[in-house]
């Protein structure tokens, strides 16, 4: 008897155990699903591979590069900047993610500034080769007024001049991107392939291991079998004087006397073995001088305030979310207008009205089929019924008609339950003071059903919301904001699916997902009010 | 029902005896699919009195009250034969309006139901479906008039006058009732039907609707079925028992109680059986 109680115990505690572990199992998956997209979607972190350290000079050489503040650029790269004014870039989408034309300024060659400019890019030595995309202007005032009113203009003006205007009228209308301008040189033979290998991209803290001494070999790197030398550039050059601003160690030798030239210093680790030392992008491009790939991470904010607030451009690759939010929001208010009234009446016809026979039994099993059928499905009618039969074309029309088709049996079912749930009593108490039927369901019954229509609607419209496959066929995906009913119209799902099945940005795509879950969760928030707020009155 | 006016001034000034009955029943039978619910029942129900209804569970008294302002029309398979006249008009002849039926005979149930409004919505419904518009400032405050009376009528409106606009779910179940016969006398109505409308109470709600039973009597007839003799024996001026969809015996109260004619009466009302 005892022994069959334990037994009976240790059973249930064993049962509660598995319960409760799934249960977690379920919290944690969920959590981490949540937590990954919101994760991915708010912030951004990619590997980067460039030749430049990250130290960042915002006045480099007394220059300063400025841009139209439209403009995203929080800072550049050498390699940017060269490619900037050498025709290499026509636009700012490959730079910055936006969609306007690149307009690179500089100042006259006769000028100190443009010398300065042309040293800056071209190196010391070699003959400025300007992109024929690069307008020359006379001077830094005139450089300035171009950038502030073209949206994307770019100059490399005085570093002065440059403060002097961003304190001034147009400073909201330009800005200062600062540069990253050291590479790590190092000579021909330590990066040379050897034996089907070579030196590998290495990250920070590898660099400071280089640098500091740490490293012997280049073997260790991945290299040939060479001792490492360091080089340090000459005393009292701008390199020497950039490299101790930036902090960057050299554990090499000294710097020699002042007497020694940068040219000598270059082809010091050019033609030498092992050797490797910083230099200027700029001496590194025009002598072709092998350098190190430098592996970082970048990260930032994936989810900013513009990526709501702007217009897509360019599929959706720059600019933001903004019209398709607002399509999103059309879509669900025009499916909502369409579907609710058809579902409730339904439900009132059926619970109120019908005769409860064959036939209701039949629309039951319809409806429930239709619940279980693929979204896809529907599309296809969608596209076959409203796009070609009905002649109403991709758009927003046929898209909300097809939605409304694939949510109805949602909201008739629920409705179906919340009716049937209304005491009868209550329904009588109206009829007995000779309120007609009419009367009866629309002041009563409705009202006293309206939390469980409405949570109906709610999972109708996160079904809704949550759509592509039935809206790639029917709504058609501009991503403009849509004109009229008849407008082709991109929604935040479809905008996510295109932007992962076109491969256009899996971080943006992250991002509008995230936006789409936080719409749902608000709909949710403000219905369970909603909902709340009638239970209490009632 | 026209020159009903006319009639029911004419009726003020007799005697309960002499005045025309209120309903007259004739003849009433009534059946649900195949089971017969109500057999041959005949009986006169006078103006501003109470008739109490009493009789064992299933006898019919409930079925037979919900005749009276048809709402069994409600279900599929009621069949029903016979006459009933209310004001000397047959409520089933096909002129008759049930709408208008309903709005003149009002019905308070079993169980309190009061809609998921405020209280004074829940008063207003039934002027409000039967067309009071309340869009000037007159109409409003007439329909302000109108609830506070019926209120006042059923005795709650000093319990309730300060959460006007608070939901009538957070009342108790007595105040409940009471505010379903105010949202009855709203309507203003000629008849009350009651049906056992205190068994759900308990005993101090019971005893304020049975003051309020008193009090409307003046101005109202009043149908009431009972499960609870004490009450049809204090409350009643005529008593009719019911034994198996019949109306066995049908007597002022004080008659049927003390000195009664049936056998079956007898046996039910000493405690025998039911």
């Amino acid at each position: 008897m005892r022994r069959e109680s334990t037994r009976r115990v240790s059973q249930e505690k064993a049962a509660f155990g598995v319960i409760r572990a799934l249960s977690i199992l379920t919290i944690v998956i969920l959590g981490l699903i949540m937590g990954f997209i919101l994760y991915k979607g708010l912030r951004y972190s990619n590997e980067t591979r460039s030749t430049v350290l990250p130290y960042e000079e915002s006045a480099p050489e007394g220059l300063s590069l400025v841009v139209n503040s439209q403009v995203e650029l929080k800072s550049v790269d050498f390699s940017v900047l060269y490619g900037m004014y050498t025709d290499e870039y026509i636009n700012w989408s490959k730079i910055s993610s936006d969609g306007f034309d690149l307009l690179p300024i500089a100042i006259d060659g006769n000028k100190s500034e443009g010398v300065g400019a042309a040293r800056l890019l071209f190196g010391e030595a070699a003959v400025p080769q300007w992109g024929r995309l690069v307008k020359t202007v006379p001077d830094a005032a005139t450089a300035l007024a171009m950038v502030s009113s073209t949206s994307g203009a770019a100059a490399i003006v005085g570093a002065d001049e440059a403060a002097v205007a961003m304190k001034g009228d147009s400073g909201k209308k330009i800005r200062v991107v600062p540069l990253r301008r050291i590479e790590l040189a190092l000579s021909d033979d330590a990066a040379a392939l050897v034996d089907n290998k070579s030196l590998e991209d290495l990250d920070d803290a590898a660099i400071v291991r280089l640098m500091g001494g740490s490293v012997k070999n280049w073997k260790e790197l991945g290299g040939p079998d060479l001792p490492i030398k360091l080089v340090s550039p000459p005393a009292g050059s701008s390199l020497a004087r950039t490299i101790a601003a930036a902090g960057y160690k050299n554990a090499g030798p000294a710097p020699k006397a002042n007497g020694e030239k940068m040219a000598d210093y270059l082809a010091g680790i050019q033609g030498g073995s092992g050797e490797v030392g910083y230099l200027f992008g700029a001496e590194a491009q025009a002598s072709g001088i092998s350098t190190l790939t430098r592996k970082g991470v970048e990260s930032g904010w994936n989810l900013t305030w513009n990526y709501l607030v702007e217009e897509p451009r360019l599929s959706g690759k720059v600019g933001g979310i903004s019209t398709i939010i607002l399509n999103t929001l059309f879509m669900l208010v025009i499916t909502i207008l369409i579907a609710a009234p058809i579902g409730v009446a339904a439900a009132v016809y059926l619970v109120e009205y019908a005769k409860q026979g064959t036939l209701v039994s039949i629309l039951r099993l319809g409806t429930e089929t239709l619940a279980g059928i693929p979204s896809i499905i529907f599309g296809l009618f969608g596209y076959l019924f409203f796009v070609n039969i009905l002649h109403f074309g991709f758009g927003l029309l046929s898209g909300c008609l097809t939605l409304s088709l694939m949510i109805l049996p949602t909201i008739v079912r629920t409705s179906e339950e919340a009716l049937k749930s209304v005491p009868g009593s209550l329904l009588e108490g109206s009829l007995a003071l000779g309120a007609t039927k009419l009367q009866t369901i629309v002041k009563v019954a409705i009202p006293a059903a309206a939390s469980g229509i409405l949570t109906g609607l709610i999972l109708g419209v996160g079904r809704a919301v949550g759509e592509t496959a039935a809206l790639i066929f029917t709504m058609g995906s501009d991503y403009k904001l849509a004109k009229g009913l008849f407008s082709s119209a991109r929604v935040l799902s479809s905008h996510v699916y295109l932007l992962f099945a076109e491969g256009i940005s899996f971080d943006r795509a992250f991002s509008t997902a995230t936006v789409l879950i936080v719409i749902v969760l608000l709909f949710n928030f403000v219905a369970r009010r909603l909902i709340e707020r009638m239970g209490s009155q009632q | 029902m026209k020159g009903e006016a006319a009639d029911d001034a004419g009726i003020k000034g007799k005697t309960m005896e002499t005045a025309r009955p209120k309903f007259d029943v004739q003849d009433l039978d009534l059946w649900y699919a195949q089971t017969q619910a109500l057999k041959k029942v005949a009986i006169q129900v006078s103006p501003n009195a109470i008739t109490a209804l009493i009789g064992p569970s299933g006898c019919g008294k409930s079925t037979f009250l919900r005749v009276l302002d048809r709402m069994n029309d409600l279900i599929d398979a009621v069949r029903i034969e016979g006459k009933v006249l209310y004001d000397g008009v047959d409520i089933f002849s096909p002129e008759a309006d049930v709408i208008e039926l309903r709005k003149r005979i009002g019905m308070v149930f079993q169980k309190p139901n009061p809609f998921p409004m405020s209280i004074y919505d829940n008063i207003a419904y039934g002027p409000r479906v039967h067309g009071f518009k309340a869009r000037s400032g007159a109409e409003r405050r007439k329909l302000d008039e109108l609830v506070e009376r019926s209120l006042v009528n059923a005795a709650l409106f000093d319990e309730v006058k300060d959460r006007l606009h608070k939901s009538a779910m957070g009342l108790s179940g007595g105040q409940q009732q009471r505010l379903c016969i105010a949202r009855v006398l709203a309507v203003e109505p000629d008849v009350l039907l009651m049906d056992e409308p205190t068994s759900a109470l308990d005993p101090i709600s019971t005893a304020k609707i049975e003051t309020l039973l008193d009090e409307l009597k003046k101005s109202y007839t009043i149908v009431i079925v009972t499960h609870n003799m004490q009450q049809a024996g204090r409350v009643s001026d005529s008593t009719g028992f019911f034994l198996h969809g019949e109306l066995v015996e049908f007597a002022p109260t004080k008659e049927l109680f003390f000195n009664p004619k049936d056998k079956r009466t007898e046996n039910y009302i000493s405690g025998r059986f039911g």
